[in-house]
């Protein structure tokens, strides 16, 4: 109990990533093969952007499911990995991942999306904007499915 | 010449285009007159025009209330042939502190390829003497990592100060070369 307040306490208030309709902060990373990745570049079509570490169980299991659901649909998911620069590529290779896999090493970007707790999906429509969101739990793909083709046929 | 009016005087001057646009919809006749839709429209797209304008004038506006002539300094990139350098990140500093770091994507590298020029930093400095410190990382000859930087000391007046860092080939040693050009 005394853990778990610790923990609590030491997330600041304030910390929440962007808020339903609001634009998605722009950014640009390396990815692990080598690519500067910029998030603005995927404007005009869906993307789900995943945050997610290899020390984090519930990550795995949700990066893999993201994974599959973007070669199956076609749509961008992008993956910004917290583990740092040497790790990334790694974890990246041994989980098989097909989608792009960011490397955030100095938690920049993670800083700026006010990232708490892992994993955190984000859906994004064609302009950016956050349509749904799941936080510090794998994202619900019963509801992600329906929504993202809905954003994908408008 | 014609004067432009203030921003503010024009966003309300819009208020009342909406409010004139908005009655004659209400009161159009069920039957639907050609005529009128045709003015509708054309009043629609110069509504939108005005906007587009509006907005311009309210990003300068902006910009010359942030950045007063003054005290601004612009830094601007650009690419020339670049046949010796595969350009990846810059780093820019202004007296030691660091005010630009910018990733480049294959799409933004391939558009100053075609004769784009970045704004990589708007700024305010203090008229005197500034030194400006540019990182170029990327790839070079015979692809291997590449990293160069490059200095320039600043007298900053009191006008505007355009800096241009332009990446371009030396044929004469097959390397790429770095040059700073300063614009008044």
């Amino acid at each position: 109990m005394a853990a778990a307040i610790a923990v609590t306490a030491s997330v600041p208030a304030f910390a929440a990533p962007p808020a339903l309709n609001s634009i998605a902060p722009d950014f640009a990373l390396k990815s692990v093969d080598g690519r500067n990745v910029r998030l603005s570049e995927y404007r005009g079509e869906p993307v789900v952007l995943h945050f997610w570490a290899s020390w984090c169980g519930p990550c795995r299991e949700s990066v893999a499911a993201l994974d599959a659901l973007g070669v199956n649909s076609g749509t961008p998911v992008v993956g910004v990995n917290l583990d740092g620069a040497d790790r990334s590529a790694a974890v990246a290779d041994a989980l098989h991942l097909k989608s792009p896999t960011l490397v955030d090493a100095q938690q920049s970007v993670a800083r700026a999306y006010d990232v708490a707790k892992l994993p955190l999906t984000l859906l994004l429509d064609a302009e950016g904007r956050v349509r749904a969101s799941w936080s510090g739990v794998p994202a619900d793909l019963s509801a992600l499915t329906p929504q993202l083709a809905s954003l994908r046929q408008d | 010449m014609k004067p432009k009016s203030h921003p503010l005087l024009r966003v309300a001057q819009l208020f009342a285009v909406f409010a004139l646009l908005a009655a004659p919809i209400a009161a159009l006749p069920s039957e639907g007159d050609a005529t009128n839709l045709k003015t509708v429209d054309q009043d629609v797209q110069a509504l939108k025009k005005q906007l587009i304008d509006l907005n311009r004038d309210l990003f300068k506006l902006e910009e010359e209330l942030l950045y007063p002539a003054s005290t601004q300094v612009a830094v601007f990139l650009s690419v020339d042939v670049g046949t010796f350098f595969a350009l990846d990140s810059v780093t820019l500093k202004v007296d030691d502190k660091e005010v630009a770091n910018y990733l480049y994507t294959d799409r933004e590298v391939q558009a100053l390829h075609r004769g784009g020029v970045q704004k990589l930093y708007l700024g305010n400095l203090k008229a005197g003497s500034h030194e400006i410190v540019a990182f170029f990382t990327g790839k070079g000859p015979h692809d291997r990592d590449y990293r160069r930087g490059t200095t320039l000391k600043v007298d900053k007046t009191v006008g505007a100060k355009y800096v241009e860092l332009r990446i371009s080939d030396r044929e004469a040693s097959l390397q790429p070369e770095f040059v700073v050009r300063q614009w008044e």
